[in-house]
């Protein structure tokens, strides 16, 4: 039941607001109105094959919201969420945006919707004004792109370009001291597949210009098999394979890829592989794959980090995704500002937000902030390293440095003329 | 179109070994699906485009028994009749209600199931994909033949694979059970007539092709990723072998199946961006040709 | 009689939802479901010319409306287009779409046809996919489409957008209706019950089922068109499989042979989409059940049961 929670946790939530308030001697009148709950709607997937996106997103927005509300909430208002299924069909993402905040009057919207629904999202709060954390989308377009910024939405999510400046740098690194340079690249054929890959070779080859790709395949979005893929990659015999295949489809490929011993030829740097769900699914995890951190509770190593993963593994008994941290964040970033400005008033909020830093377990140094210009988030960590067969998984970790992110992503944003 | 490499790889040996192996692997656990869609057809004249969700189930199965026994031939053996006995529960309580109805009603039926399937494996195994992994057992380097690569694995997969297909044929055409079905086949009144029980053959026969898609979703676990919703795909393509193939044939199944595993194996060297489209013009081409398929009769 | 009654009916149910739009009653929730209603009534009212009339069960209809919203989208991205204009554009690329898979699949026997409709819809699908500097892939045409007003009626309002839905579906299913009253919906009815028969008084199969075929998507692809209005842009999903198989179930639901079965069909969808959505999120679960009880239990459309217990009741002559 994704609408309503239990009616006892319900009850202890109410009763705990109720004695907050009573201790601190508010009058009767105003405990009524005071309890009035702050809704907010989180339209996601809960159904079908990336179901896990909108699950563990939920999961994570709960943690945080039930500490929210069990430290007074605002004023003694608790939040409320209202997360629905659109399935993945974006309009029918839009459609519960648009229900959510005409007939369940929500204040704020969490979208939790991959970048199609997120962008259907999009136009409809340009249309009404609600103020809109994107949670789930790392589309760079959304916020680096001028023309769809608009003063309500904000991004809390790590970014396409910001991930790729990263993977660049730390793959040409690697290329330089092992001497890799043929490399092929395999990629989900869809929006995110290609501009992900197109910019990681832009930056390694930016950073280390004997990097050739001398090949590429482009399987389908959820292909159920890549075997010929894989054999096309036999062909190739590169030194090194990108992908930026995520979840069930990189777990199908590293499996059929190592009976295939392409990893005895071939250095694998994968995006997207360190993430618990799916680090965990991987049977025989190739030794020393390359990856980048989705979500990992020992980075940042701070306690805060591992705190939150050991909450969520205790409700949920599972870890966290990447998606989880992002969700987490966001509620943290809106509950933060809903307190500074000490009410719900959307363009006080919005203004609230616009650059707001905040200490965060997964900030690089502690912090993230809410980045003015684009009102999209920044700071988090990311780091690349690489994998090993049980816990913790990656070893060597190696934190992006925020200075070059910033620097390389401006160079960019003027060269598609955003800057 | 990257034909210069198709040719380099046709004149070199192990390229030859390599992209043949892998196709015909993939191709026969194309054809098991398929020929489960097929058969299921002929003989009840039924579209069953539930038939990706047998798949699915047949997978979820395998990985249900994998679990606790660390058996790869427990596994196979659940996800095989599992799907069977799913199929003939549908069969019985549903589908054989709207037996002799237009396509609409069929398509319904299956389309119910689908969704309801879907959400069913959701609810037992969770929301997430779920992966096997190859069984220790077979965790062996790959051969070398040729210069050629070979997983063991997919060594392993095609022999299973063409046993199946063996006994299938044989099964049809040697023993008494599959002449009653090819005769049911072809005129279910006179072999009812003969005092045979249809009904009986008629379930017998949806279960024989859900457990074909159930064994093809478990031998195919340990190398794809289980997850809700990973029936159509592989539904779309066993459409695309049936009409290739010819509906109700299966020697025209098996062929169309290697057919379409090979397409994809050379395609993904010499026209990469156009593997998928090939596959659809291989199949508007037959239509066109020979509307009935390649093992279809005529008429 | 004929097409003057139905006009004026058309017209005064117009009438009467506009005054509900602008009076009162009018809520963003009405305004919303009168669009969606709009969409889907007209792309289930389309897919029952096929599947009702010429018996012609195609599980590939959405790839019209998604051909439909894309071609619309992206000529009014190019900022050259009014909007009628591109309207009127949008839908002659979908026929054209139509007639070429048509032609390749009106041929065949129902069972061949209903995949062989699901096949091409894939095909669609996937180079939607994968064409990314065109359509945007899987993001879907971005940056929303701009909706210059045009005589007075400005469809980024959603009033006026859902006026204007309204107004397609409404004219679109008089032009329907006149169709199938016509001597070639005759023609379709009898192809449908006794092709021998027709193909023996000298009608050509193919022809009538092609011209169906066209028809049929192109209203799809002007339904296409109101759906990319409402969200603003165009996505694959519209031409996936999952939408055709919804639009089949309003036909199921409201009844094949009542012509406006699938009206009543889309609105209740909407509706049960709308409240099973709210309270679950084993939506496919519930509405399976649904459908096997609707399927399995009355064996028809709500209309169609009602219409035939009513006629049953009345004794009359069929």
């Amino acid at each position: 039941m994704s609408t309503s929670k239990p009616a006892g946790l319900h009850r202890r939530r109410l009763i705990g607001a109720g004695t907050a308030a009573a201790i601190t001697g508010f009058p009767n009148i105003g405990f009524t109105q005071a309890r009035q709950p702050i809704k907010i709607g989180v339209p996601t997937i809960l159904s079908g094959r990336v179901a896990q996106l909108g699950i563990s997103s939920r999961n994570a927005m709960q943690i945080e919201v039930d500490a929210f509300n069990a430290s007074g909430g605002l004023d003694g208002r608790p939040i409320e969420l209202i997360v629905r299924d659109s399935r993945g069909v974006p309009a029918e993402a839009a459609r519960l945006a648009r229900e959510m905040i005409s007939s369940d009057a929500v204040e704020f919207l969490f979208d939790a919707e991959p970048s199609s629904g997120g962008f259907a999202i999009h136009e409809v709060v340009r249309e009404t004004g609600t103020v809109t954390l994107h949670i789930n989308s790392e589309t760079s377009s959304l916020t680096a792109d001028p023309r769809q910024r608009f003063w309500n939405a904000f991004r809390v999510a790590r970014q396409g370009i910001h991930d790729s400046i990263a993977g660049g740098y730390y793959a040409a690194s690697v290329a330089r001291s092992r001497n890799l340079r043929r490399w092929m690249t395999i990629s989900p054929d869809y929006a995110y597949g290609r501009d992900t890959t197109a910019e990681f070779v832009e930056f390694a080859r930016g950073f280390n210009a004997d990097i050739q790709i001398t090949g590429e395949t482009w399987p389908r979005l959820f292909q159920a098999d890549y075997t010929e893929n894989i054999t096309r990659l036999n062909q190739g015999r590169p030194q090194a394979v990108y992908s930026c295949l995520w979840a069930g489809d990189l777990v199908t490929f590293v499996e059929q890829a190592s009976i295939f011993g392409l990893f005895a030829q071939s250095q694998l740097f994968a995006v997207n592989m360190a993430d618990y769900t799916t680090l965990q699914q991987v049977r025989n995890l190739p030794r020393g794959v390359h990856s980048g951190n989705r979500y990992l509770r020992n980075f940042p190593p701070v306690p805060g980090n591992l705190a939150f993963a050991t909450e969520y593994n205790r409700r949920f008994n599972t870890f966290p995704t990447n998606w989880s941290w992002q969700s987490a964040t966001a509620v943290r970033l809106l509950t933060t500002a809903l307190r500074q400005v000490g009410g719900t008033n959307p363009r006080e909020v919005a203004a609230k937000l616009k650059g707001m830093t905040i200490e965060s377990p997964f900030g690089a140094e502690g912090t993230v902030t809410m980045r003015a210009e684009d009102q999209t988030l920044v700071d988090y960590a990311i780091g690349w390293g690489t994998t090993i067969s049980a816990d913790p998984f990656v070893e060597n970790m190696q934190k992006a440095d925020w200075a070059t992110i910033r620097r390389l992503e401006a160079e960019w944003k003027r060269g598609k003329g955003w800057g | 179109m990257e034909l210069t490499e198709l040719a380099e790889c046709v004149s070199s040996m192990s390229c030859v070994v390599t992209q043949l192996a892998a196709g015909l692997t993939i191709g026969m656990l194309l054809f098991l699906v398929a020929s489960g869609l097929t058969l299921i057809f002929g003989v009840l004249g039924l579209v069953n485009f539930a038939h990706g969700s047998l798949y699915m189930m047949g997978a979820y199965f395998a990985l249900a028994a994998y679990g606790p026994t660390g058996s790869f031939a427990i596994a196979v053996l659940a996800g095989t009749l599992g799907a069977a006995l799913l199929g003939l529960f549908f069969e019985r309580f549903l589908l054989s209600r709207i037996y002799g109805q237009d396509v609409l009603m069929q398509l319904l039926v299956c389309y119910a199931i689908i969704l309801i399937l879907d959400d069913v494996v959701k609810i037992i195994w969770g929301a997430d994909f779920r992966n096997m992994g190859v069984p220790p057992a077979f965790l062996h380097p790959p051969f070398i033949i040729g210069g050629g690569v070979v997983p063991y694995f997919y060594a392993i997969l095609f022999g299973i694979t063409a046993l199946i297909a063996v006994a299938l044929s044989y099964g049809m055409s040697r023993t008494r059970f599959g002449r009653i079905v090819r005769a049911a086949a072809v005129n279910p009144g006179m072999v009812g007539a003969l005092g045979i029980n249809t009904t009986v053959v008629y379930a017998a026969v949806f279960a024989i092709g859900a457990g074909l898609a159930g064994a093809a979703g478990a031998l195919s676990a340990p190398i794809r990723s289980v997850v809700p919703g990973a029936g159509v795909s592989i539904l779309i393509e066993s459409f695309i072998v049936t009409v290739i193939g010819g509906m109700g044939s299966i020697g025209g199944a098996l062929a169309a199946s290697l057919i379409l595993g090979l397409t994809r194996s050379f395609g993904s060297i010499g026209f990469p961006l156009f593997v998928e489209g090939a596959m659809f013009v291989i199949m508007a081409l037959v239509l066109i040709l020979r509307p009935s398929g390649l093992g279809g009769r005529r008429g | 009689m004929g097409f003057g009654r139905d006009s004026a009916i058309a017209l005064a149910v117009l009438l009467v939802f506009i005054l509900l739009e602008f009076t009162g009653l009018r809520s963003a929730g009405l305004v919303d479901f009168a669009i969606r209603f709009a969409t889907f009534g007209l792309l289930a009212l389309s897919l029952n010319l096929l599947i009702g009339s010429a018996g012609l069960v195609s599980f590939g209809h959405a790839a019209y409306f998604g051909m439909g919203a894309y071609s619309f989208g992206l000529l009014m991205q190019t900022g050259a287009w009014s909007v009628p204009a591109a309207i009127m554009a949008a839908v002659a690329m979908t026929a054209l779409l139509a007639l070429i898979i048509g032609a390749l699949c009106v041929r065949l026997s129902e069972i061949y046809f209903a995949f062989l409709t699901l096949a091409f819809q894939m095909l669609l699908h996937s180079l939607i996919l994968s064409w990314i500097g065109l359509t945007g892939g899987d993001q879907g045409l971005m940056g929303g489409i701009p909706k210059p007003p045009f005589l007075g009626v400005d469809l980024a309002r959603q009033d006026h957008l859902a006026a204007f839905s309204l107004f397609c579906l409404v004219a679109s299913a008089v032009a329907l209706r006149q169709i199938l009253r016509s001597p070639f919906g005759a023609a379709l009815r009898m192809l449908r019950d006794n092709p021998d028969r027709a193909a023996f008084l000298g009608l050509s199969v193919f022809r009538y089922r092609l011209a169906a075929f066209v028809i049929a998507g192109s209203f799809a692809g002007l339904a296409g068109v109101l759906m990319s209005l409402y969200v603003s842009g165009a996505f694959p999903s519209f031409a996936f499989w999952t939408t055709s198989g919804e639009a089949i179930f309003m036909i199921m639901l409201g009844g094949v042979s009542v012509f406006l079965g699938p009206l009543v069909g889309a609105a209740i969808f909407l509706m049960l989409n709308d409240w099973i959505t709210a309270v679950t999120e084993h939506h496919g679960l519930f509405l399976g059940i649904i459908l096997l009880i609707i399927v399995l239990g009355l064996r028809k459309g709500l209309l169609d049961f009602a219409f035939e217990h009513w006629r049953a009741r009345k004794g009359s002559q069929p």
